[in-house]
């Protein structure tokens, strides 16, 4: 049986007063140093955070699955500034194809990257515009130009087979 | 010094200037990690996925500088005790 006379128990308790002094300046150290420890702990939960984004983004990216070829119908006969509206790869997924006033055709998901908003077309400005929020993205790229989305949209991959226009995918 | 009063005052003193600068160090670091976790969110959700594994590796070496710079501490920290 340990004694309290012992001197090992008293040397534990000396240890064990050190972390809970009484002195201000004494106080002020051992709870820097304690905010310090607890610092990196913090940061180790960030840096074990951050390797599952990146393993559920790799689990992720090998499942993307195939998309189906979808014809878009009336897409030929779209003029330069024009906009048509098309579901794609589901019917709960609206997209837009728009050609430019240069009569580059291009096509996104309609739904903004900020709440989901229908975005539209505004060709003098090349730009598709979110009312909600005056959210704004490039019609070139479908970057986020203005407002609160940080995300771009989606952009649909589009093939023309003679006058035909098909979406054959999406990128993220 | 009789067991069980507080340690030499003038090195713990030192050492709240050590815990401080080293705590402030962390905290920046720390923000950066916080940064890198929510633009890696982002990254995920726009499925832009070559830059997670970049992101966890930066977090990585991050924690190891915040583990280093609290080892440095907590070696003072052994020598207030000893
Ligand atoms: S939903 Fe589009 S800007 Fe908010």
């Amino acid at each position: 049986m340990t004694m309290p006379h012992d001197p090992d128990t008293k040397a534990k308790a000396a240890r064990w007063r050190e972390d809970f002094p009484t002195e201000w300046e004494q106080d002020a150290y051992v709870a820097r140093r304690e905010f310090a420890k607890f610092l990196v702990l913090g940061s180790a939960l960030l840096a074990g955070a951050n390797g599952i984004i990146a393993a559920v983004g790799r689990r992720f990216r090998k499942r993307a699955p195939r998309l189906p070829r979808l014809r878009i119908a009336g897409a030929s006969v779209l003029p330069p500034g024009g906009s048509l509206l098309f579901r794609y790869p589901t019917e709960e997924d609206p997209c837009i194809l728009i050609r430019t006033v240069g009569g580059e055709l291009k096509a996104y998901s309609q739904m903004c990257t900020h709440l989901s908003c229908a975005v539209v077309y505004r060709a003098p400005a090349g730009e598709f515009h979110c009312p909600c929020h005056d959210g704004r993205f490039s019609a070139g790229e479908g970057r986020p130009i203005a407002g609160p989305p940080t995300r771009r949209l989606p952009k649909i991959l589009i093939e023309q087979e003679g006058s035909d226009i098909y979406a054959i995918g999406k990128e993220p | 010094m009789p067991s069980g009063k507080s340690p030499d005052t003038g090195l713990r003193r030192q050492g709240t200037t050590v815990f401080t600068a080293v705590g402030a160090l962390i905290g920046v670091v720390v923000i950066v990690q916080l940064w890198l976790v929510s633009a890696s969110l982002d990254a995920l959700l726009s499925g832009d996925m070559k830059v997670l594994v970049p992101a966890a590796i930066a977090s990585l070496l991050l924690f190891f500088l915040n583990g280093g710079l609290l080892l440095h501490a907590l070696a003072f920290d052994r020598r207030t005790r000893s």
